[in-house]
């Protein structure tokens, strides 16, 4: 009798233990992605949603569980959370480059990809924002950049030629400089966004070598003098509205598109998403690129969201599944097609449904220029030295200093940012 | 202490559990909101640490670096002690006057004290914007008329010389927030004294001098301790309008920190940067507390 008793415990007491690896190898069979991503103009949230309910449906063994976030929000959360090293989403933007050495390292899950290969993206977007350090830290998620957009209608109005593609610098300043009407309070042009970028690159100007050692000779350079030079005679021109102006008549951080929208702003240095809003608008406008410096290599600022999987994730094949979709040619596509977003890969960019328009074309050739991005995020310290240098701007902006003022202050900028670039090399190599 | 504990009566006891049981969730939460990040940040001073990787242990290297080698640091602690400087005057004796404008004893008057309460209680950035419209060299309201009475007004923001007025005067603007103590230290002056001062033939000047400024001292000297440890941490205004420029002007210290911390992800220098701060406005407060003796009167004394 004891005997039996004992058997049935026992047998039950094996039961029990059974039933949660039962419910844990129910469980295994549906893996859950946490996905975490913005609300944003190309993407909205309920086309995101679509995709992802279209993804789960084609995957039954996936769920992806997407958490929209705001974008003003999103940085902080990743940042912490990263940081905290738990807690990170499965897939996520790393749109900031600190964030990278948690990124998990694709290049194994490519190679073992057939329908994803890296020549199926734009080079020049696979090299600034998918490789870091000789690792693939993610996949570039569709294309931006910036480009001249003009006001076809304040040109005919003026009686000015449209710019070329393969229009100067000193032509921009003439162009704008015949656009300006101070009656109507229309200025011809705007100025860059800050030194640099890609007009500084098209004089060949960088603000420190290549192995980021030496300030001396480069910031100071006679390439960073002639860009410094251009920006100042712009400047003089007052063809351009006054930073205080900018600040004021333009809402948005990213460009004066409401000031080029209003008529008051005849050529502007603006994106793709403003193009999107200037064709909403009506507005009769062409694009061009950045004006060129003859004989020099050609630039462009363009940028695109790194997407990556977190190197903590517990299901690293589960989450390139739903990485290589959602920023593979079928995630792209649906985004394309369904809400505002310009692709990453030339082949489903192509099929755009305003493909033949004459300034969508004049955006995919921008897109084709060498990328100012290659140099910032090859050099981590690049955005500490500007800060240390941003003197020279400022001067020039305000009109403080002469034209021939120009290599004396930028001379007397290398000291300190040589001690910036010094310091920050030291924590963050070159 | 546990000697004294066991001298303790049974009763004082359990009153003595019942007062650190009714102190302790204000004790967890000090030891988890401000203990512990104190004692973490202490030790990332001494750290290099990139947030998403391990602190490195760099010793006193942050420290040396803010002294030695990093000129952005002594232009922050300049700009920002320049700034304490201009506005914390003004925000006192400002402060001040208006609470005794609000003080009298006039029809509607406690609109007038709502108005001028509600700069205090409105968004830093909502302000900011605003005054960027209104000082806005060409088109702003203050320099239209300026300009109607034949002044020729400044770049305001975007004039290196004027920067820091500017930002200045945008704190002034949010005195009334201060006012309403000053009203409420005020209104706590027993009439009394001032119907005997007047009995005694104290004119109005006098009757402030001897009265209402001595009797005051204590609300000044909480008000000192408050707006000198606001102005230090001066920051939105920065952020939102001049980005520390034009030629690092306006370039507090709280942006410096800002900008290492969560731009530059230097968590490390940052931490030591906030340190520093702290010991400043702990030492200009310990200061000021000394003095306090010479100069604060409280009824009691």
């Amino acid at each position: 009798m004891w005997y039996r008793s004992r058997k049935i415990s026992l047998v039950l007491f094996a039961l029990l233990m059974l039933i949660p690896f039962g419910a844990v190898t129910l469980a295994q069979d549906v893996v859950t992605i946490e996905w975490w991503t913005v609300n944003s103009e190309e993407y909205s949230e309920e086309v995101q949603r679509a995709l992802v309910e279209q993804f789960n449906a084609e995957h039954p063994n996936i769920q992806v569980n997407i958490t929209v976030l705001p974008e003003s929000g999103f940085t902080e959360r990743m940042t912490a959370t990263l940081g905290a090293g738990s807690g990170a989403p499965d897939v996520a933007f790393f749109w900031d480059n600190n964030w990278f050495p948690q990124a998990l390292d694709l290049t194994s899950y490519i190679e073992a990809d057939p329908d994803l290969d890296p020549s199926m993206y734009f080079e020049g977007f696979w090299n600034t924002r998918a490789v870091w350090q000789d690792k693939v830290v993610g996949l570039p998620l569709g294309v931006g950049a910036n480009f001249v957009m003009y006001n076809k209608d304040v040109f005919d109005e003026m009686g000015v030629a449209y710019p070329s593609p393969d229009w100067t610098t000193e032509d921009y300043i003439a162009t704008a400089t015949a656009l300006t009407d101070p009656d109507q309070r229309r200025w011809g042009g705007d100025r860059p966004r800050g030194p640099f970028r890609a007009i500084w690159r098209n004089y060949g100007a960088f603000p420190y070598s290549d192995d980021s050692t030496t300030i001396d000779g480069y910031l100071n350079s006679d390439a960073a003098v002639a860009s410094y030079t251009w920006l100042w005679d712009l400047v003089a021109s007052g063809a351009t509205p006054t930073p205080a102006d900018i600040e004021i008549l333009g809402t948005e951080g990213t460009g004066p598109i409401d000031l080029f929208l209003a008529g008051r702003l005849a050529m502007a240095t603006l994106n793709q998403g403003h193009m999107l809003t200037a064709i909403e608008s009506g507005v009769n406008f062409g694009i061009v690129p950045e004006p060129q410096v003859v004989g020099n290599e050609r630039y462009v600022n363009a940028f695109s969201l790194t997407a990556s999987i977190w190197a903590g994730t517990a299901h690293p094949a589960e989450a390139y599944e739903w990485l290589s979709y959602w920023v593979g040619p079928e995630g792209q596509r649906f985004l394309m097609d369904n809400g505002h977003l310009f692709p990453s890969l030339p082949d489903v960019l192509a099929d755009h449904a305003n493909a033949d328009k004459d300034y969508v074309q004049a955006f995919f050739a921008v897109l084709e220029l060498r990328q100012v991005a290659e140099w910032v995020n090859a050099h981590p310290c690049n955005g500490t030295v500007l800060r240390a240098a941003v003197d020279a701007w400022d001067l020039v902006n305000l009109g403080e200093i002469g034209r021939d003022d120009i290599k004396a202050t930028l001379d007397s900028l290398v000291d300190p940012a040589q001690q910036a670039l010094d310091e920050c090399v030291a924590r963050l190599g070159a | 202490m546990l000697a004294s504990w066991r001298r303790l009566s049974p009763m004082a006891r359990r009153e003595a559990l019942e007062a650190y049981l009714a102190l302790s969730p204000w004790l967890f939460g000090f030891v988890v909101f401000t203990a512990i990040p104190i004692g973490v940040s202490i030790f990332l001073s001494f750290t290099q640490w990139t947030i998403v990787e391990q602190p490195t242990w760099i010793g006193a290297d942050n420290y040396v670096r803010m002294f030695t080698r990093d000129p952005l640091f002594w232009q922050a602690l300049k700009v920002t002690g320049l700034f304490v400087l201009i506005s914390l005057p003004l925000k006192l004796v400002l402060g001040l006057a208006l609470a005794l404008l609000l003080n009298n004893r006039l029809p509607g008057m406690n609109f007038f004290r709502t108005v001028f309460y509600i700069p205090a209680v409105i968004s830093g950035v909502a302000v900011s914007l605003m005054w960027m419209w209104l000082l806005q060299p060409d088109t702003g309201v203050v320099n239209t008329l300026l300009d109607a009475v034949g002044v020729k007004g400044p770049n305001w923001f975007w004039d290196k010389d004027w920067a820091l007025p500017s930002v200045a005067l945008m704190s002034v603007w949010k005195v009334g927030g201060s006012a309403i103590i000053y009203l409420a230290g005020l209104q706590n002056i027993p009439a009394q004294l001032y119907e005997a001062a007047e009995i005694d033939g104290a004119g109005k000047w006098g009757r402030f001098w001897r009265i209402t400024i001595p009797l005051l001292t204590p609300t000044i000297f909480f008000q000192l301790i408050i707006e000198m440890i606001d102005s230090f941490k001066i920051f939105t205004e920065a952020f939102v309008i001049t980005q520390g420029g034009p030629l690092k002007s306006t370039y507090f210290y709280m942006l410096y920190f800002y900008e290492e911390a969560f731009r530059n992800f230097n968590m490390g220098y940052a931490s030591a940067l906030a340190l520093f701060l702290t010991l400043i406005i702990l030492a200009t407060t310990i200061f000021i507390n000394y003095t306090s003796k010479r100069w604060v009167y409280y009824e009691s004394e």
